[in-house]
């Protein structure tokens, strides 16, 4: 069955009149109040930041997690023991090139 | 109240409050709050228009900055109501703290007839706002936020396409688009009613 058909504006013109008469919200002294008692405790604005300014924060704010990743490495090389690594990867380059030599010269 | 004073002494205000006097912001407080109401009571149930009021209040307080004095304060401020109103019924839908209201026989008899009634002026005449107004709520809350709020805008209020997206910060496109279906929905819902 096929729905029955609906004059659009007949029906908008009833409900944009229901609509519109809601009854009307009066607000007293109170109301107010309580809003600039809120507002008061929010505390004066601060200004819109410029572009160097938001930039200043990120950097302040990443500095932290900067230091802490520098304390971090450096605690972390000062642990391992970074020369005799080094050493031992050296040795092994070194030791695979004579190798290669050896084998090279039919050695 | 101070409501004769003349538009470009809001950016005055609005700069002194910026420049830290908080109790300037009363004087925008109580200039606009007739408008924030009036804005509100048609897109919120009766008891949650002061909570809200008050929440537009200090949303446009902190957003104060923000004010470039590029339309006039009370259309600014109708922009931050507008938004809020979308927010709450975000919040609401997603929660479903408000119960959503049923269709009484009432109202589908008084549907029938307004209908059937076509263009009859007698109807408009005659016909209970009340029941028109149960209907509208019935059919509004089962659409999404967003269709809610087109809707209301748009269909409703008669706000133009341009008016509507920059009232919601969405593109025309989106309104227009948006507007067209939540009024198919409308019409299906009512239709839908008609026939149970």
């Amino acid at each position: 069955m096929n729905p029955p058909k609906i004059e659009p504006e007949v029906l908008q013109a009833i409900l944009r009149k229901a609509y519109q008469e809601k009854e009307n919200v009066e607000v007293g002294d109170q109301w107010q109040q309580e809003v600039m008692r809120r507002v008061r405790e929010l505390g004066t604005l601060q200004p819109t930041p410029t572009f160097p300014e938001m930039l200043e924060q990120l950097v302040w704010r990443l500095a932290p997690v900067t230091c802490l990743l520098i304390f971090g490495l450096t605690v972390l090389f000062a642990v391992s023991d970074f020369t005799s690594g080094y050493e031992v990867f050296q040795l092994f380059m070194n030791g695979t090139e004579e190798l290669t030599f050896a084998l090279f010269a039919g050695l | 109240m101070d409501n004769d004073s003349p538009t470009s002494g809001d950016a005055e205000i609005v700069g002194q409050v910026v420049a830290g006097d908080v109790h300037a912001f009363e004087h925008l407080l109580r200039k606009y709050q007739n408008h924030v109401l009036i804005l509100l009571k048609k897109h919120l149930p009766y008891d949650h228009i002061e909570e809200t009021a008050q929440d537009v209040f200090i949303r446009a307080y902190k957003s104060l900055p923000t004010f470039r004095g590029e339309s006039s304060f009370k259309q600014w401020l109708s922009t931050i109501a507008v938004r809020t109103c979308y927010d709450f019924w975000r919040k609401h839908y997603k929660s479903r703290e408000l119960p959503m209201s049923s269709l009484t026989e009432k109202n589908q008899v008084w549907l029938e007839e307004a209908i059937s009634a076509q263009a009859s002026q007698s109807f408009h005449e005659q016909s209970l706002q009340k029941e028109a107004r149960e209907i509208l709520d019935w059919a509004l809350d089962r659409l999404s936020a967003a269709d809610r709020m087109v809707l209301e805008l748009v269909y409703l209020e008669g706000y133009s396409l341009r008016e509507t997206a920059d009232l919601l910060g969405w593109s025309i496109a989106n309104v227009k688009v948006r507007s067209f279906r939540s009024r198919k929905k409308l019409h299906k819902l009512l239709t839908q009613a008609k026939l149970r």
